[in-house]
Order: C-alpha cells, then sequence, then structure tokens
C-alpha cells in the first residue's frame, strides 16, 4: 500500500492486524461509510505538523509507534480489577468497555425507563442495524481530521444510547473505558453513539481510564444528537495511562431548544486531542462547553473547538482553564464561527491559564468569524502564574507551599470543578487533580 | 520570646531596615508607630518570611531560635501570626477549608490530634461571635469582596483560631470604623495572656486607648530610633514624628 502522503502506512495498520471481522460488514450503507472514509485516510494520510491545527501536537512520536488493531476481545479483566477505577460512591448505569470492546460482565445497565435502549455499538450492528443506520456517522460526517474518519473505517465496538421522545434517565449512565497494557502496542477505535429524541433527558458520565502505564492509542469518536428541547448533560473526564495517546473527537448537532451541558477534564495521556464540533440545527438551543486539563512533564493537551452557530437565537458558552507544570504543553483552539443570518447568537469563549512553571508552554488562539451583523460575541484569553502574595497569605498561616498551591491551583479551577455533579464524582475529580497540583514539579 | 538585634534588609537593592534592634518579652504588648515608608510593614514581613525581601544583616531570634533561616509556614507552626495590613482575597479559595487547613496544620506541628468536624464549627463559632462575624463569611472565599473592615476582623478571627505566641498587627486599626475598632480590641484584649505577646503597628493613639501598650517604640528610616512607655505615644500625636527626627539630628 502507498499514497500520496508519507506515513500513510502507519495508519492504515491501524485497521490491521484484527483476526475478526469488523461489526456490521456486508451491511450496505456502512460499507459505503467505511470505504470513502478509508479512501480519504489514504488520500489525506498523517496530517503534517506544519498544517494549522497539528503544529504543536505529538504526531511525529504517534505515528512512529507501530499501532494496530487488537486481535480479540481482552478478557480477564476481573470485577476486583475495576474496583481501582471506579468513582467511590458514584451511583450510575454503569457500561464498561475493554480496549474498546463492550465487557457484558463488568457493565451493569440495570433498569432503564421506557423507550431508552443503551448497549454495545458491536451487538446493535449484528443485531438490528436499523435501529442507528439513520444515525451513526451522520453527525460527525467526514469528521474534524483523519483520525475521525480512521474511526468510522475501523470502528469495532462502542456504546449506543437511544433516548426516546420524552423519556427521562435520571440516574448517571456511566461509560467507563478501561484499558489495559498488551505486550504490542495496540489502538483501540471505539465508537459511541447518544441521541436523545424530541424533549428526551440523560445524563452521561464518559471515562477514559488505564490498569498500569502502558503504551497504548485510543482513538475515539462520539457522536451527540439532540432532538427539540432535549437535554443532555455529558461530563467527560480523561484520565489515560501516562504513557498513552488519546485521540478523540466528539461532535454535537443540538436542535432548536435543547441544551447541552458539557464539562471535558482532561488529566492523563502523554498526548491527548480533544475535538469537540458543535452544531446548532435549530433556534433557541444552549450550549455550555467547559473544559479543565492539566499537563505536566511529557504531556501535551491538545484541545480543539469548532462551534458553527449556522442558525438564529443560539448561545453558547465555551469555559476552559489550564493548569501547567514542570515542562507541560496545552494547545487551546476555540473557533466560533456565526454564519449570516445567525441573527442573536451569544457566544461566550474564554480561556485561562496558569502556569506553575518557566518550563510550562500554552498556545491559546481564540478565533471569532462572526459574519452576522446582531450577535453578542466575546472572547478572552490569560495566561497568569500563582500570585506570590496569595501563595505567602497562606503559608504565612502554617500552610505548607504544596498545600497551598493546590488551594490556590483548585480555586482557580473551581468555576469548572463545581460543573461536576453528582457529589462524588466532584469529589473523585477535586482528588485527583488535588493530589497532581500537589506533587507537581515547578521546574 | 522575640529577640531581633542589628536586624538589616533591602528590597531590589534599597536599604529599608537599618540595624533594626527590638526585644520582646513574654506577655509583652509593644507598639510600633512612626512615618509611612518607614519600615514598619517590611520589619513585619521579614519576620513573617516574605519572599523578595534580602537580609543583610543582624538577626532575630523566636524563643531562642533563628527565625529567618525557617520557612514562612514553619515560622506561623512555631506560634508567629502576621495580621497583614493588607490582606489579600483568594478568590476560589473557601474560607472554611482553608482556616481548617492552616487550623490542623498548626496543631499538628504541635503534636496535637486534627480536630473533628464538629469540634472545628463549634469553635469557629464561638471565635466569630467574638469578632461580630457572620457565619456566612464562611462560605465564601477567602476575603474575597470582603469590605476592608471585614478583612481586618477576619485576620483578627483567624489570629484568635489560631493562638499565635507571638502576634504581629500591621495597621490592623485602619479602615475600621468606631464600632469595629472597638470589636477588633476587644478581640484582641481577649487574647492577652501572660504567654502571648503582640506587637501592634499603628499610625494612631487611639487605637492604643483599647489596646494598652507596655512599650511604645518609633521606626524612622529603618532603625528604632526611640523607645518608652505609653506616654510617649501621646507626645507623638500631640509633636509628631519631626520632634523626634529633631532632636535626633541634634
Ligand atoms: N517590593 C518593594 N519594592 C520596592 N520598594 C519597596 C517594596 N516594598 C517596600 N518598599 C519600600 O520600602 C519602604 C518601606 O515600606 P513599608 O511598607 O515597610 O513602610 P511602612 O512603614 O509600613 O509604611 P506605612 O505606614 O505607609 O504602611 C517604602 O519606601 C516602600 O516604598
Ligand atoms: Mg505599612
Amino acid at each position: 500500500m502507498s499514497g500520496p502522503a508519507s506515513n500513510l502506512g502507519a495508519l492504515e495498520r491501524w485497521l490491521e492486524g484484527g483476526a475478526e471481522r469488523l461489526p456490521g460488514s456486508g451491511l450496505d450503507w456502512l460499507e459505503a461509510e467505511r470505504s470513502q472514509a478509508l479512501a480519504r485516510v489514504r488520500a489525506e494520510g498523517v496530517p503534517s505538523a506544519r498544517q494549522e491545527g497539528w503544529r504543536y501536537t505529538g504526531l511525529k512520536t504517534l505515528v512512529e509507534q507501530p499501532f494496530v488493531r487488537y486481535a480479540e476481545p481482552v478478557t480477564g479483566v476481573e470485577e476486583e480489577d475495576l474496583e481501582e477505577v471506579l468513582v467511590p460512591g458514584l451511583d450510575a448505569h454503569r457500561v464498561v468497555l475493554v480496549n474498546g470492546r463492550f465487557v457484558a460482565g463488568l457493565s451493569s445497565l440495570g433498569a432503564l425507563p421506557a423507550g431508552v435502549r443503551a448497549g454495545s455499538l458491536r451487538e446493535i450492528l449484528e443485531s438490528d442495524p436499523d435501529a442507528v443506520a439513520d444515525r451513526l456517522t451522520k453527525v460527525a460526517g467526514d469528521g474534524a481530521h483523519v483520525f475521525s474518519a480512521l474511526n468510522t473505517a475501523g470502528m469495532d465496538d462502542g456504546f449506543v444510547l437511544l433516548v426516546g421522545r420524552g423519556a427521562l434517565v435520571e440516574r448517571p449512565i456511566e461509560l467507563i473505558h478501561l484499558s489495559v497494557g498488551m505486550d504490542e502496542p495496540r489502538v483501540a477505535q471505539p465508537r459511541h453513539l447518544v441521541a436523545l429524541e424530541e424533549g428526551a433527558q440523560a445524563s452521561l458520565i464518559e471515562r477514559y481510564v488505564s490498569l498500569g502505564e502502558s503504551l497504548y492509542c485510543t482513538n475515539s469518536v462520539l457522536e451527540l444528537s439532540l432532538g427539540r428541547a432535549a437535554v443532555l448533560r455529558h461530563q467527560r473526564i480523561q484520565l489515560e495511562s501516562v504513557n498513552a495517546f488519546h485521540i478523540t473527537g466528539v461532535y454535537l448537532s443540538q436542535g432548536a431548544d435543547s441544551r447541552y451541558l458539557g464539562v471535558n477534564i482532561g488529566l492523563g495521556a502523554a498526548w491527548a486531542r480533544t475535538d469537540l464540533v458543535v452544531r446548532f440545527a435549530g433556534p433557541h438551543a444552549e450550549c455550555d462547553l467547559k473544559g479543565l486539563y492539566l499537563a505536566g512533564d511529557k504531556q501535551v493537551m491538545d484541545h480543539h473547538l469548532d462551534i458553527d452557530h449556522g442558525v438564529p437565537q443560539c448561545s453558547s458558552r465555551e469555559t476552559f482553564k489550564g493548569v501547567l507544570y514542570g515542562k507541560g504543553r496545552a494547545v487551546f483552539d476555540g473557533r466560533i464561527h456565526v454564519a449570516v443570518d445567525a441573527q442573536k447568537t451569544d457566544a461566550q469563549l474564554s480561556n485561562k491559564n496558569l502556569l506553575l512553571s518557566r518550563n510550562a508552554e500554552i498556545d491559546t488562539k481564540p478565533q471569532l468569524e462572526i459574519h452576522a451583523d446582531d450577535v453578542k460575541c466575546s472572547h478572552g484569553t490569560t495566561v497568569g502564574q500563582i500570585d506570590p502574595q496569595m501563595l505567602f497569605y497562606l503559608r504565612s498561616r502554617g500552610i505548607s507551599a504544596p498545600l497551598a498551591r493546590r488551594m490556590l491551583c483548585l480555586g482557580f479551577a473551581g468555576e469548572i470543578i463545581e460543573a461536576l455533579g453528582p457529589e462524588p464524582l466532584r469529589e473523585y475529580v477535586t482528588e485527583v487533580v488535588g493530589r497532581r497540583l500537589e506533587t507537581a514539579p515547578l521546574e | 520570646m522575640l529577640s531581633v538585634k542589628g536586624l538589616k534588609a533591602t528590597v531590589e537593592g534599597k536599604e529599608i531596615l537599618r540595624g533594626l534592634d527590638l526585644e520582646v518579652g513574654h506577655g509583652e504588648i509593644h507598639a510600633i508607630m512612626g512615618p509611612n515608608g518607614s519600615g514598619k510593614s517590611t520589619f513585619a514581613h521579614v519576620l513573617s518570611g516574605r519572599e523578595g525581601y534580602e537580609v543583610t544583616g543582624g538577626s532575630a531570634l523566636f524563643e531562642g531560635e533563628e527565625l529567618l533561616d525557617l520557612e514562612p509556614e514553619e515560622r506561623a507552626r512555631k506560634g508567629l501570626f502576621l495580621a497583614f495590613q493588607y490582606p489579600v482575597e483568594l478568590p476560589g479559595v473557601n474560607n472554611t477549608y482553608f482556616l481548617k487547613s492552616a487550623l490542623n496544620a498548626i496543631r499538628t506541628s504541635r503534636g496535637e490530634p486534627e480536630l473533628d468536624a464538629v469540634s472545628f464549627m463549634r469553635l469557629m463559632r464561638e471565635k466569630l461571635k467574638v469578632l461580630h462575624l457572620d457565619d456566612s463569611l464562611l462560605k465564601r472565599p477567602v476575603n474575597f469582596g470582603f469590605s476592608g473592615g471585614e478583612k481586618k476582623r477576619n485576620e483578627i478571627f483567624q489570629m484568635a483560631l489560631l493562638e499565635p505566641k507571638l502576634a504581629i498587627l500591621d495597621e490592623t486599626d485602619s479602615g475600621l470604623d468606631i464600632d469595629a475598632l472597638r470589636i477588633v480590641a476587644d478581640g484582641v484584649n481577649a487574647l492577652r495572656s501572660p504567654e502571648r505577646s503582640m506587637i501592634v503597628v499603628t499610625h494612631y493613639q487611639r487605637l492604643l486607648d483599647y489596646i494598652e501598650p507596655d512599650y511604645v517604640h518609633v521606626l524612622a528610616k529603618g532603625r528604632i530610633i526611640r523607645s518608652g512607655g505609653k506616654e510617649l505615644a501621646l507626645e507623638l500625636e500631640e509633636k509628631g514624628y519631626g520632634w523626634i527626627a529633631g532632636e535626633e539630628a541634634a
């Protein structure tokens, strides 16, 4: 296999190595999507580091890894192993994927309200593909970049949640994506699909965790579609292994009057690239997107927001904060586009960063492209350090410097962490973030 | 308790403290007065270990131990407390969590067990009452959006909670209305004990009517140029600092 771009093989290998066929083989519509996606992968190859949006990333180290598909589902993970990564006290419908594949034995979905369907994408594609045929790939389309196309070509399994008209799922649904180290570098390409029909409501907690510190790659895509007046609370906590690569594309389509409340917490992985793509399909929809990322030595946190106000009278809030320490790096690229007839758009983007060391680096780039004239839009970014006077105030009260730093950073991040819920999840994240900050290297 | 000898310190190369001597015994209250910019706050900051000052000479023994070698938190744990002239606001840092962390850090270093939640709340309520502070302050971020007077009262509230051996009050009276001044003074007086000493920095005799000092010192150009009893404060109020400076020059 060869193509126009260098390293083409590196990405195509991600589709190889599996003994099993991909789910849904034989479904015409899916085969068509897959081959179209594969064509894109072949045509584009690995993005160039000179390309906008890829400039600061660890792309080279990623493609140097000989990642291949998992040969078969990883078995042997027991309930006890899971304990290590659970959020203490969190009551939720639980779905567990291990290295990209749904594991029924570890999942406990329990009783779901009428009109709600939840489970494995692979199973649905095999048993009842019509349930997802008019939704899968429809929100993501071609995707933000080649990795989303790669996911389409190679999607192996994932989580599907379909909430019917007016249905209300009160208990949160927790999706745990657990990665377990293998002898050779493997890539998992889970594909998740969440669709809320008119007036439906649900709360999704999506977590990426690992056992150990192994090297692997997760390339996930999540398609979210909200029907008229649907409400989704979506909390994403990325805590991959420190040596892992995490690529994710979240594609959201919002119908009229719908509300999306998203919180993204990025803590793990050596390189994590997150694309959040929002499209408004009807007026009066609200999108509240919050994020917190931490990056220390040998970590790159790369966020790309693409918010497209294509219709009038929608509002979006993008509030992202970063704390960088050691030699940590982060990229924040926030683009808001307001179309000519998207009058009365209300969009506010903010990105604030705290650098705890001189060696940490942030590249923040907000972009507002406004083509309508009657809109309320703003953006602001800041990069700062801990105020030495604040630090001294705390220390003068007997509080150790590391704890004082933790308190000040958590204070800085408070606005984001407070948006998390329920309480056990908020406490868990506070603890993980706090511990990280207390031991963060300052050089 | 505190023995400062020949203390010299510079800020950005500029000498601010130029050989300061001060002896504070157990249970004593010392007032320090002096013109703006004479180095009073600098002295307080150097004692409590704030960064940005270079100590170029002298020593400060606290209960026989050199303070100047210790980290700020170690000084606090040994019983030193500074009520700031300008308390900083800490957005996002919850007051209760802050107070609890401070108290537990100090208790742990004294070998005392950490307070459980109930005893801690009880203790806080009791001290809040002494300073006529509202419970709601506990739920807010530290000093955040507090009025000038509330900030000053919050400083004394912290002192009441942490029970230091030596407290330095840097212009705690400035910005307080007459009632608040009395409340703060009552709070301070309630903490007076034969074991606890205080250094009270002020520009006004009025505070010293409430908190009666054993000694009054005049700090000018980085040195103590005159010490006396409480009557010295009255004399200063009457004649101004020029009077001493004039005598010095003579
Ligand atoms: N960080 C700094 N950089 C430069 N100069 C400083 C700094 N801190 C203090 N100084 C200077 O040191 C001198 C002493 O300041 P200090 O705050 O100790 O005075 P003070 O006696 O407390 O005055 P006041 O009565 O106005 O509170 C002043 O001239 C001040 O400008
Ligand atoms: Mg001063």
